[in-house]
């Protein structure tokens, strides 16, 4: 890893890529939760103290459907659960205290903790800072864009605007093949894990069982990859 | 019906403190602590794993409600054109555009 594709400015640099794919999404969301009801101004403050997409749609579906506030929140808190073991990856890569080390958790954000993930397990914490930094920013003001302009679904369709999320997941998930290709075979079991979850599963669980998958590595024979 | 301001602001709260709990508790409380060769290894594949699944998740919905053949083309070129090193911007560019191709011809 040259010295350009490491630190707080590879990060930031980052961050400024993966945040239009992240103003897209946010524009989407802030469209369909005041569409399902709720106030602009919540709906904004709700991306400036959650950050995560897959939660707040969960929450807001659940709440609008035949659930309760309990329902949306366990929804929700299921979507995220993914966080526990990325944190728990994360861990040995902060800095500090308890308490310092719980502060820098809270800027695990997927794509920013696949971005700082280093070959050898490790993590850049500062460009995992420098790209959640940017996205921040960009998630509150595209749920804003979303929340007060309320573009139509056929508009963000039509546009294609619902492609630049998961075009950006699928650029992550090239380049950490390219980076170990001998996981390609994971991403595979991965891919058709969710499929067969996201079925019968709230999306949550099925991002839980995709990510199962990981756990080849537990039986599979060490080896690196091909040169 | 929509649940009050009140109840909203309850249940943003609670997922918030949910999130500090997710993200922080296993930094705070684990530390430094290094891990086993194989521990690793799954922690490196965690990512793809995870990358992978949101894919799929994103592009079908819950109950495949939201699949939509024509985002195929433009995430195909996605992938084909970051596997040669294209520019990740002008990737999702080019994604988008074969997109809003593919519909304009159903």
């Amino acid at each position: 890893m040259t010295e350009s594709d490491a630190g707080w400015r590879a990060g930031l640099r980052l961050g400024v890529g993966l945040g239009a794919a992240t103003f897209a999404l946010a524009l989407s969301f802030g469209a369909f939760a005041v569409t399902a009801g709720w106030h602009p101004l919540v709906v904004v403050l709700m991306s400036a103290m959650v950050l995560s997409g897959s939660a707040q749609f969960a929450l807001v579906t659940a709440m609008t459907g035949a659930g309760g506030a309990i329902t949306g929140v366990a929804a929700a808190a299921l979507a995220n659960a993914r966080f526990i073991p990325m944190s728990v990856a994360t861990a040995a890569s902060l800095h500090g205290g308890w308490l310092r080390r719980g502060i820098e958790g809270q800027t695990i954000v997927d794509a920013s903790w696949v971005s700082a993930q280093r070959p050898d397990g490790s993590f850049d914490r500062e460009k995992l800072f420098g790209a959640t930094f940017v996205q921040w920013p960009a998630w509150i003001l595209g749920t804003a864009a979303g929340a007060y302009l309320v573009p139509s679904p056929e508009t963000v369709h039509a546009i294609g605007l619902d492609v630049v999320f998961p075009g950006f997941f699928l650029v992550l998930l090239i380049d950490a093949l390219r980076e170990h290709r001998r996981l390609l075979a994971i991403a595979a079991a991965a891919a058709v894990l969710g499929a067969v979850g996201v079925l019968w599963l709230p999306a949550g669980a099925a991002l839980l069982l995709a990510s199962a998958a990981a756990g080849i590595e537990l039986v599979r024979r060490p080896g690196g990859d091909p040169a | 019906m929509t649940a009050s301001l009140t109840v909203q602001l309850l249940a943003i709260a609670a997922l918030a403190v949910i999130n500090i709990f997710y993200k922080g508790l296993a930094p705070a409380v684990l530390g430094d602590r290094e891990f086993s060769p194989r521990v690793t290894a799954v922690l490196i594949a965690f990512g793809p794993a995870l990358l992978a699944g949101l894919l799929v998740v994103e592009v079908l919905g819950a109950g495949w409600r939201d699949i939509d053949a024509t985002v195929l083309p433009g995430l195909a070129a996605v992938a084909a054109l970051r596997w040669r090193g294209v520019n990740p911007l002008l990737c999702i560019v080019a994604g988008v555009a074969l997109t809003v191709a593919a519909r304009s011809l159903v």
